[in-house]
């Protein structure tokens, strides 16, 4: 192993257009050296850029793969995507389809991010300390499922149709969600600690909504169960209070549960703990 | 070698592997966890014909159970994982679905994954909805009085399966009350049950029989009615009743543990109680792997 696992990048002058950063995979960088990181082509509107033109690179030595970023990276989509491992961290905003599909490691963002953050995210952890844009752990257009696995949290806000097509993995959402939150979700959990816009839980077949703030209006597709469900909720809520210190009142909660959407299977419910 | 009276036969138990696994169960208080552990472990004596040996190991306080209630830590084992398997399916779905607000986790985390909720599941007729945490899948399945929730899989290991000490007394009642102490301090050991009916059988067996449809029969060695006809006898006049402590262990030395931990119970009784002798069960060391010398047991302490 060599002593070289991390690197660190400042951004040194905002590109033209906009650049796809999905090669720069902690993991993979591990093995390279300062230069050839600088080397490392990337995709810029229609053409390439070596790494090296945009960013000041250190290297970091770290005890496992190390990624930092540093800078505005509005311009810059596609952070993390795939990623298998390791760390990636970034100090400001980013841009569209931060972390999608990623499998494995830890991905910390200080700023905000834009649409189609952790879409299609399968493992890991994805950190966001701002806001995030629209079909946040969503589904790219055209696909049958959504974020299926990891834990996705957002400190900030989220655009509409949070979850869409959710199929597995946990979302914690510390600020307001958009309209159609967990449009069409398949399975999986969001925890809300905000309110959340028109349209919630639209074509819900499965999955968990948790709502830790505000109670929501629940909608005419929606229907209330009285059963006991304090074995389930036990589970659910110990492991979420474990997530973030904002829920780590849950476990004292009695939930009311609602079912539905009965327009589509009625298998999913809300947990409505606020 | 002769302690506080009671004489310990220099052998040795000999035990098989086994296929086994630990679940939890919970339940709205303690009674239910143990009306539903009761009735899983009913009829689980022995391999022989019960298709597994279960157990209650211990009861578990609020704290150290995965949904805060009481609950109840069972043992199964049995000859093979697709037995043991069959055993746990037939044992959860009749006894522990069916019993009012229990619900069913894997007591393991390392081995083989077997079916605990996930066949069980289709009882919730398409209604059953599942829920992954922490990386553990639990079902949900819609019952009368409520959800049964179980989780999806159970660990199955690799144990111990036989170990046993023979205890050679005055009479009966001094068999009986040598037993009950000794049981009682075997219970205290972790991850070791006494399947048979309170923890002891007085029916111990050898391999085989003179007819030749039965695997086991009567240990005639060891049967006070045959000492003058058997044709090798273990016992003297003074020996009028014999009981055995079948033991299985997750591990060898969990078994060595609950054998270390009779032996003293009734050592320390003392010879005056009753239980003059200790030996135990073997085939001549050549069936099973593992050999529990009884004055191995108690290490140099015991004087050999």
């Amino acid at each position: 192993m060599s002593a070289v696992q991390g690197f660190r990048l400042r951004l040194r002058a905002q590109p033209d257009f906009r650049v796809d950063l999905s090669p720069l995979q902690p993991a993979v960088l591990a093995g390279l050296d300062v230069v050839e990181v600088a080397r490392l082509e990337l995709r810029h509107a229609n053409a390439h850029v070596e790494l090296g033109e945009l960013f000041d690179i250190d290297a970091l030595s770290s005890e496992a793969p190390e990624l930092r970023i540093e800078g505005d990276l509005r311009r810059f989509d596609r952070i993390g995507q795939g990623m298998d491992g390791g760390r990636l961290s970034v100090s400001g905003d980013v841009g569209d389809y931060l972390g999608a599909a990623m499998r494995s490691g830890d991905i910390v963002v200080e700023g905000s991010a834009g649409h189609l953050a952790a879409c299609e995210m399968a493992g890991g952890r994805l950190e966001v300390r701002g806001d995030v844009g629209d079909f946040a752990a969503g589904a790219l257009p055209g696909s049958m499922d959504g974020m299926r696995g990891g834990t996705l949290v957002v400190r900030g806000k989220a655009g509409a149709r949070c979850g869409d097509r959710m199929r597995r993995g946990t979302v914690l959402l510390l600020g307001d969600a958009g309209d159609f939150c967990a449009s069409r979700m398949v399975a999986g959990t969001i925890v809300l600690a905000g309110s959340v816009g028109t349209h919630c839980g639209y074509g819900m077949r499965r999955g968990t909504l948790v709502f830790a703030g505000p109670a929501p209006d629940v909608p005419a597709t929606f229907a209330e169960t009285n059963h006991d469900i304090r074995v389930m909720w036990a589970l659910l809520s110990r492991s979420l209070s474990k997530l973030h210190p904002a829920f780590e009142g849950l476990p004292g909660r009695e939930p009311r549960r609602v079912v539905g959407d009965l327009a589509a299977d009625g298998k999913g419910e809300w947990l409505i703990a606020g | 070698m002769v302690r506080n009276d009671v004489t310990i036969d220099p052998t040795f138990a000999e035990a098989f592997p086994m296929k086994a696994t630990r679940v939890l169960i919970t339940a709205h208080n303690d009674t239910w966890a143990r009306h539903a552990a009761v009735a899983m472990t009913g009829f689980a004596t022995s391999v022989i014909a019960c298709g597994c040996e279960a157990g209650i190991e211990r009861m578990l306080s609020a704290e150290e159970t995965p949904d805060g209630r009481p609950g109840i830590s069972v043992l199964l084992f049995s000859m093979s994982g697709k037995e043991l398997a069959k055993q746990l399916e037939r044992r959860v779905g009749q006894c522990v679905l069916t019993c009012p607000t229990t619900a069913i986790y894997a007591g393991l985390e390392e081995g083989e994954a077997v079916a605990l909720g996930k066949n069980l599941r289709f009882f919730g007729d398409g209604w059953q909805i599942s829920k992954l945490i922490d990386g553990r899948r639990y079902w949900r399945v819609p019952v009368m009085d409520g959800e049964f929730v179980a989780q999806e899989t159970t660990a199955v290991v690799k144990a111990v399966g036989g170990g046993n000490l023979l205890l050679l007394a005055r009479d009966t009642d001094a068999a009986l009350a040598g037993a009950e102490a000794a049981v009682e301090a075997m219970r205290a050991v972790p991850g070791v049950i006494m399947p048979f009916p309170g923890g002891v059988v007085r029916s111990g067996s050898k391999v085989g029989s003179k007819y030749a449809s039965l695997m086991a029969s009567t240990n005639d060695a060891f049967c006070p009615a045959l000492m003058p006809l058997a044709k090798k006898t273990e016992l003297d006049v003074g020996t009028r009743c014999v009981m055995e402590i079948v033991i299985d262990g997750l591990t060898e030395a969990d078994v060595s543990a609950a054998m270390r931990a009779g032996i003293e119970a009734l050592v320390a009784r003392g010879g005056e109680a009753g239980v003059t002798r200790i030996s135990a069960g073997n085939y001549g060391g050549k069936l099973g792997p593992f050999h529990f010398h009884l004055h191995k047991l108690l290490g140099a302490e015991g004087g050999l």
